[in-house]
């Protein structure tokens, strides 16, 4: 038994063709290897903005997670960060109510109570978390919430709205994964308001986008309001997103959100993709304000980004990147990019898939040595980082992996975009690296 | 209303307890989940796991093979894995969703052995029991699936049995393969409920004994005293002098319980033992602190990793 992790690289994968990709780098083939990458994006409750947390995106929210203890059990994690104190509660499922479910019997009474429990600050939505058992007995959740509004409608609470959050692990690679359904959830409690022309919604993250660019453009075109879900100071101010005049899409987990909203509110939408390449920034740019009509002049963001690579790479020319997936960016994306840049790549470690293998062409072509490893194949347990020949990884998965390697985790809940995320990434790989000079 | 939690968090739940026991034996342990049960295992309940590896694995189930009920994929991945991975056992580990579609774990055990050698362990636990269970499961399938026959009770050597990290932290003893095949010869300590469980259920001599518990033992347990912790815990002090009462969200085993002990399952069974007890003392885990701000006696920090997550 050889014990090593399985790789290929990416002049291998090339010559495969993406019909041909290995078994062993894509999702659903094998077991799943512990890796934290795997732990983040496999449970939709864990790391990061996970289902739990995404849920509670709108101010003056509550969550009620409705299930066996063990899908409750890393909740503390997110309880303890700040803003979240008494807004998680439990109501746990035995197993009388596995075959009975008369668990969904008790959700209005239970809901009833911890709004009662509040007291002064009766939240104005109470999310109904429900997660894998329930998505196999089909349950309605709609009308368990509609139940459970009535029965908040009984003891006078008249403006607290009751809506389904659904923890499905089992549905992440299925139509709508459990990331997509969540803010599919938190947009659908708007309601169609009068339209203001000099508003825009950016969409797609939870906690706000950095302040860069996008705004200033935006704010020079003569948008007075850029309203995101994360910069809501209250509910009624949430509620305002409805009156926006398009909304801007940041992630494609929220393009069937931005769909919804374009159907019940007349709110059309566009995207906009978070990429580090310089010049597909600039396109980006190019074609947002041919599509909105608006002037957008990038000279300025466009040079510094130039400014901040070059200064990277006079002071590094030779530097070595290991990039993995537990970070704000896609890492095949990003290793192409670095790659152009004339930086090397020696390692990758995520999940590969069809819609991945434009990426890979590129790659094959210009550094076709570089290593894929699939975060989630098994023979990951026997990953030896001393045949790297990285300087820095990025990614917190590729600081498991590497322990000894520099590492930027790169995965802040606040994440910059455009230009800036180029700025900010060169700068913070040029400071880990004096840091270790130091 | 019962099963409503306000204040706690839930409990670490019987997979945890199975994963906690068989973590540091060499084996292939596959959690036969979607991935949220994985994660919150390895990425909560396992204080090992960032330091040292251990081969567990996720089934990565999804919906179709969950309601499609596909045992032979499962097979397949966990065959395949094992022929790359050097195991000494395989281990399968329930959650809710084998529970909710019914798996036959015997049956899945005879696919696995016609195609390989490796002895195979399965313990179902389900998500909603507590880990304690999960714990005692996991001794139960190591005895028996590995154990050797013949050995007498020659009690020439100490096995503790349910010193694992979601009771004690990093105050944890593992156990070995071979303690667990030569279980016979060795003198059964047992540390925790878990413990307790596994011998009893086995029909084993043993001894209910929590040497962590020993660093309580000081002046500042005066007057009435409540240990909320595993009932072992608790028993190691009343057995050293202390006057105490057990309250325990886990097992309490009639062996081990004396009158005014209690098993207690809700966040305001604890509020009520402890102002209708009239106690001067409580030793719990700090976070059962927040369900009792009226008490006025002394409290004593006691962390249970299964309740708070804190070692």
């Amino acid at each position: 038994m050889t014990k090593k992790a399985i790789c290929f690289t990416a002049g291998k994968l090339a010559e495969l063709g993406k019909e041909n990709i290995p078994d062993e780098l894509l999702s659903g083939k094998g077991l799943v290897y512990s890796s934290p990458a795997t732990l983040a994006y496999n449970s939709p409750g864990a790391e990061g903005y996970g289902v739990k947390r995404a849920g509670l995106a709108v101010p003056e929210s509550v969550m009620l997670i409705v299930a066996p203890g063990c899908c409750g059990r890393n909740t503390s994690l997110i309880s303890n960060m700040p803003g979240y104190k008494n807004r998680f509660f439990y109501l746990e499922m035995n197993e009388n109510d596995l075959v009975t479910g008369k668990h969904l019997a008790r959700i209005p009474e239970a809901v009833t109570e911890i709004v009662e429990f509040l007291k002064d600050k009766t939240p104005r939505v109470v999310m109904i978390c429900i997660t894998c058992v329930d998505a196999l007995l089909g349950t309605d959740m709609e009308r368990v919430t509609r139940k459970a509004e009535e029965a908040l409608r009984q003891k006078g609470f008249d403006k607290t709205r009751v809506r389904p959050c659904y923890m499905y692990a089992l549905t992440r690679e299925g139509r709508r994964p459990p990331m997509v359904h969540v803010r599919q959830t938190l947009y659908s409690l708007l309601e169609p308001m009068q339209k203001d022309p000099r508003t825009v919604n950016i969409i797609g993250n939870f906690a706000p986008l950095a302040e860069g660019e996008l705004q200033r453009y935006l704010t020079r075109a003569g948008v007075t309001h850029i309203r995101q879900i994360g910069t809501s100071e209250s509910y009624e101010d949430f509620l305002k997103m409805a009156s926006a005049n398009f909304n801007i899409v940041t992630d494609p987990e929220v393009r069937a959100a931005a769909e919804d909203m374009n159907a019940n509110l007349n709110i059309p939408y566009i995207e906009l993709t978070r990429v580090h390449g310089i010049d597909r920034i600039a396109k980006q740019y190019s074609a947002f304000a041919a599509a909105t009509g608006i002037e957008i002049d990038d000279t300025e963001e466009r040079e510094e980004a130039w400014e901040a690579v070059d200064a990277l790479k006079e002071r590094y020319p030779d530097l070595t990147f290991n990039i993995g997936e537990s970070s704000n960016c896609d890492p095949f994306e990003l290793a192409t990019s670095l790659v152009r840049y004339g930086f090397k790549v020696d390692e990758i470690y995520a999940t590969l898939s069809p819609e991945r293998f434009v990426y890979i062409k590129n790659l094959a072509r210009l550094s076709p040595d570089t290593k894929v490893y699939c975060n989630m194949e098994p023979t990951m347990i026997y990953y030896d980082m001393s045949g790297s020949k990285a300087d820095i990884t990025i990614g917190k998965d590729a600081g498991y992996y590497c322990p000894d390697i520099p590492n930027i985790a790169w995965n802040t809940d606040i994440k910059p975009f455009g230009y800036q995320g180029v700025r900010d990434l060169m700068n913070s790989i040029a400071s880990k690296l004096e840091e270790g000079r130091a | 209303m019962r099963g409503l939690r306000k204040v706690l968090t839930p409990f670490a739940p019987d997979q945890s307890g199975a994963v906690s026991v068989l973590y540091s034996l060499g084996g292939l342990i596959v959690v036969i989940d979607a991935g949220g049960c994985t994660g919150n295992i390895c990425g909560f309940d396992e204080p090992r796991w960032q330091g040292a590896k251990s081969a567990i694995f996720s089934a990565g189930l999804r919906d179709m093979d969950a309601i499609l009920g596909r045992d032979e994929l499962l097979v397949k991945k966990t065959i395949d894995a094992a022929s790359r991975i050097d195991c000494k056992f395989i281990a399968l580990v329930g959650t809710p969703v084998p529970a909710t579609i019914a798996t036959d774990y015997k049956a899945l055990k005879r696919m696995m052995e016609k195609k390989t050698d490796l002895p195979i362990l399965t313990i179902p636990a389900n998500g909603m029991r507590l880990y304690d269970e999960g714990e005692a499961m996991a001794y139960r399938q190591l005895a028996e699936v590995l154990g050797e026959e013949g050995n007498e009770n020659k009690e020439e050597s100490e096995t503790v049995i349910g010193q694992t990290p979601l009771t004690y932290g990093m105050d944890y003893k593992d156990v070995s393969l071979e303690q667990m095949k030569l279980l016979g010869n060795s003198k059964i300590i047992a540390a925790s409920a878990s413990g307790v469980s596994f011998a009893e259920s086995m029909g084993l001599r043993y001894e209910a004994k929590a040497e962590p518990a020993m660093k309580y033992l000081t002046e500042d347990l005066k007057g009435k005293v409540l240990v909320c912790h595993d009932e072992v815990f608790g028993k190691t002090l009343r057995d050293n002098g202390v006057d105490l009462d057990i309250a325990t969200f886990f097992t309490l085993h009639d062996s081990i319980a004396r009158e005014g002990d209690r098993k207690i399952s809700e966040e305001d069974d604890f509020t009520k033992m402890v102002l209708e007890g009239g106690y001067d003392t409580v030793v719990a885990d700090e976070i059962l602190r927040e369900l009792i701000p009226d008490f006025k006696g002394k409290f004593i920090d006691a962390p249970c990793f299964a309740i708070s997550g804190r070692h």
